[in-house]
């Protein structure tokens, strides 16, 4: 088992933002989180992260209990991630950014390029290599953060939200360079969105949250049918009325 | 114990005038997120204002403390109008050094005209006098500055709290893009909280002026005590800032009777203790 | 070993013009003193380089960590310190009381960074502010520092390279060359480094950083205690150039002040930016004062010294190297 997450709790001054929320996740597979806005999805990435700390339950990774880890001891154990809102560091180069990256697990500045470089030439972001990231399509930003997060060799990588404010074209784009990267790097991925085309078509098995719990579970069909979940997304009205 | 009267007396006396002193700067601060590094330094042009209309003119330095108001404000919205507008939206070293360098031009500036020499008020109604209550001896200047120091802040505070321009300026505070969209006046709040800060800050110097000398370089030394007594009492909370203020005060006066030559440097300790462990100063939680 | 050697003497990462303009900048120091002989010209000189290498310390922290530390004085205060007062006490020869200083001021850094680095933005630069202000009461407060009549070293005759005393501004400047680009060289190791990239992420967005496994915490202690014990290697400099040290003239908040604006003026976060920063600042500040110095009129360097840093905020945050960057990429487009 890849990740194990057992009765998460997560309150912000009495607010539940994560309900006992309990999955699993294989190795190899792709999971994703969907659920409408506010649903908990990012607070139960943040608490995976480390940048929560949960207030209840465990996170267990490969076995080892993680909760309560801090964010960069999560990252060195396996965990990548990328945030909903793109995090890039405006003032150092695209190939910088990248190379921070990889120096998560090399001091040496070489090993930390060379690698930089074969992540960008996956990428296909070669072209950008020197540029500062603050100029580029959002596209391409989205591009760098996978990156970055992907020279820091993960087993698990986590992506918030990946195709919040792409075009269907750019959408499709990273869908396949997911894909690949997921198969050359031996992967896992676990990705939330709130637009659900994305995320049925890319995921193996979705786990579905609403207001703070998790309400469904299982393949992208079967939990499309349940009425809970058109529920969450369309509102009540619209699930009986249908 | 007598000693120990005289000095609570006085401690909080002086407390007072730091309250006033640190209210504009956590006004600023509460309004737009800014601290102002040259806030001492508008304590000393009301400092300035008392010494010239007091040495100059036969006027009493206590006729000085309006001009001081007036010009503290003035000064406080042609800062922000000139400077502080032009870093609002900049990075935060910006901010910083933009409201140093105003600190470090208005003390150049009045190094320029007054030179470094000391100076003091040398006459006046208050000046020199002492009132005797029972066996406590305190100087007249003091306890009529600390009243002044109450009444000002009891003015300021029922602006901010009893009147719709204090609304406006509370709604800029909480959320200043909201209150944009409500058709409040952002940028003019902002020049507003800077005036108010101006003018009570100088005031205050004006008063201060009574019984402490004034140099070109005064300002530093209260701007650091008027940043720990706005820590102390909370970022942003004006209440906060009186109460603070008389802690200052009386931290201040008390460490100083035992170890004269540090009693600053326990300010910035006490800046430096609630800063890290309790950052929202000894009230908020 | 090689590598190592490329990384610290090296620019092979920045483009051509700035390494032309390095090797300029480094004939022009080299032969200097030959050419300029006027005894106030070449103590101009020598106060720039004191003042690019207190740069060079500070960028580390306030430029590649973008923490503003308005403090750095007490770390130059407790190098001079450590120089003069050994010497006095012990006679011990510079090259080994320049180690305790730096080690002291890297020590304090460490230890006050833990608490402090709680703090961010204002309140962290206010609090190394209050940080170092304290030090310099301590110091004219204690009686074993020479309280504020300050330390005076024996003046020797002759050069001497144990206790770096010369008759000559000439050796004080190849000495205080040779300590600028020892700095200098080990700065351009650090921004290549790990922990120097670290830094500027760590700068640039804490959440990003840690991300990416980097430890946000630690690395700004780390910085800021590096940062520390660069600022002491020019402190022990100024003891033995001045010969007299007390703690309004090593540990001035005036001092910290001045430093940081070389860097901002400059242009934070690049190699460049200091010694730019010390170029302009320095100069302006010597020839200036002392044409005003002898008009009597005090406080116009500093009014100046206000307007520009005043412009630079509002206007150019990035400093002289912003604007040197833009004037570029435009030519270059």
């Amino acid at each position: 088992m890849m990740l194990e997450v057992k009765n998460l709790v997560k309150e912000f001054g009495g607010l539940v933002a994560n309900g006992d929320i309990s999955f699993e996740l294989r190795r190899g597979e792709i999971l994703g989180l969907i659920g409408p806005n506010g649903a908990g999805k990012s607070t139960l990435f943040n608490c995976i992260a480390g940048y929560y700390k949960p207030t209840g339950g465990n996170i267990l990774f490969e076995g080892k209990d993680i909760t309560g880890w801090p964010p960069h001891q999560v990252t060195r154990e396996g965990i990548a991630r990328t945030f909903q809102g793109m995090k890039i560091m405006p003032n150092l180069t695209v190939e910088e950014n990248v190379m921070i990256g990889a120096f998560c697990r090399t001091g040496n500045r070489q090993i930390a390029r060379k690698e930089a470089w074969e992540i960008l030439d996956l990428m296909g972001l070669t072209g950008e290599a020197e540029a500062l990231p603050a100029g580029l399509p959002i596209a391409v930003q989205k591009r760098i953060e996978l990156a970055r997060a992907i020279a820091t060799r993960p087993r698990l990588l986590m992506l918030d939200e990946m195709a919040a404010g792409l075009n269907p074209l750019e959408t499709k784009e990273i869908i396949q360079t997911l894909q690949r990267i997921k198969e050359e790097k031996k992967l896992t991925l676990f990705l939330t969105e709130h637009v659900m085309e994305f995320i049925m078509t890319v995921s193996e098995r979705v786990i579905v949250m609403a207001a703070g719990k998790k309400i469904a579970e299982g393949s992208p069909v079967e939990v499309a049918r349940q009425e809970k979940v058109i529920e969450a997304y369309l509102g009540e009205r619209y699930a009986k009325g249908r | 114990m007598e000693l120990a009267v005289q000095l609570i007396v006085y401690g909080i006396l002086m407390g007072l005038v730091f309250s006033l002193i640190a209210l504009g700067l956590s006004l600023i601060f509460g309004v737009m997120n800014i601290v102002n590094f040259a806030h001492g330094e508008f304590m000393m042009v009301g400092m300035y204002i008392a010494y010239l209309l007091s040495t100059f003119l036969p006027l009493d330095p206590l006729l000085s403390l309006p001009f001081a108001a007036g010009a503290g404000y003035l000064l406080g919205v042609v800062s922000y109008r000139l400077l502080i507008h032009h870093i609002l939206r900049g990075p935060m070293v910006a901010q910083l050094f933009g409201t140093f360098g105003l600190m470090l031009f208005l003390r150049y500036l009045a190094m320029y005209i007054f030179t470094p020499d000391v100076r003091s008020v040398k006459q006046g109604i208050l000046v020199g006098k002492t009132l005797s209550m029972g066996w406590i001896n305190v100087d007249a200047s003091k306890v009529f500055s600390a009243g002044v120091c109450v009444l000002a802040f009891a003015a300021v505070y029922w602006m901010i709290y009893r009147t719709k321009l204090g609304r406006a300026l509370r709604a800029t505070s909480i959320d200043s893009e909201a209150a944009k969209y409500m058709g409040i006046d952002t940028k003019g709040m902002n020049a507003l909280a800077w005036g108010i800060g101006g003018a009570t800050v100088a005031l205050a110097g004006a008063l201060l002026a009574h019984f402490y000398y004034v140099t070109p370089t005064v300002g530093m030394l209260f701007t650091l005590i008027a940043f720990a007594t706005v820590a102390l009492g909370g970022f942003g909370s004006i209440v906060g800032a009186f109460i603070a203020g008389v802690l200052i005060g009386l931290i201040m006066v008390v460490s100083g009777q035992f170890v004269s030559e540090l009693k600053f440097s326990f300010i910035y300790i006490v800046y430096f203790l609630v800063v890290v462990f309790r950052p929202r100063g000894l009230f908020g939680w | 070993m090689r590598q190592l050697f490329i990384d610290i003497f090296f620019f092979g990462d920045r483009p051509h013009f700035e390494r032309i303009g390095f090797l300029i900048f480094i004939i022009i120091v080299l032969v200097f003193p030959w050419m300029v002989t006027s005894a106030y010209g070449r103590a101009v000189m020598i106060k720039f380089l004191l003042f690019a290498l207190f740069g060079l310390g500070w960028n580390l922290i306030g430029g590649y960590g973008g923490q503003v530390d308005l403090g750095q004085a007490k770390n130059v205060g407790f190098g001079a310190y450590a120089t003069a007062l050994m010497m006095v006490w012990w006679k011990t020869p510079f090259w080994i009381t320049v180690i305790p200083g730096i080690v002291i001021a890297a020590a304090e850094s460490f230890a006050v960074a833990y608490p402090m680095f709680r703090l961010k933005g204002h309140y962290f630069a206010i609090a190394t502010l209050c940080v170092a202000l304290v030090w310099k009461e301590l110091f004219i407060f204690w009686d074993w520092t020479g309280g504020a009549r300050g330390v005076e070293i024996p003046i020797r005759s002759g050069a001497d390279f144990v206790y770096m005393q010369f008759n000559s501004p000439i050796y004080y400047h190849y000495f205080i060359l040779f300590l600028f680009l020892l700095q200098f060289f080990f700065v351009n190791w650090f921004r290549k480094s790990k922990l120097g990239y670290e830094v500027q992420a760590v700068r640039d967005n804490e959440d990003a950083a840690a991300s990416l496994g980097i430890n946000v915490y630690r690395t700004k202690v780390i910085n800021y205690t590096i940062a520390g014990g660069l600022g002491a290697l020019g402190g022990s400099f100024m003891a033995v150039y001045y010969l007299y040290i007390d703690p309004d003239a090593v540990m001035p908040l005036d001092l910290s002040i001045l430093i940081a604006m070389t860097v901002m003026v400059g242009g934070a976060g690049s190699i460049w930016g200091p010694i730019i920063g010390a170029a302009i600042l320095i100069p302006l500040d010597m020839y200036l004062g002392a044409w005003l110095g002898a008009q009597k009129r005090l406080g116009i360097d500093f009014m100046i010294y206000a307007m520009i840093m005043m412009v630079i905020a509002a206007k150019e945050p990035k400093g002289v190297w912003g604007i040197i960057e833009r004037v570029r990429k435009k030519g270059a487009r």
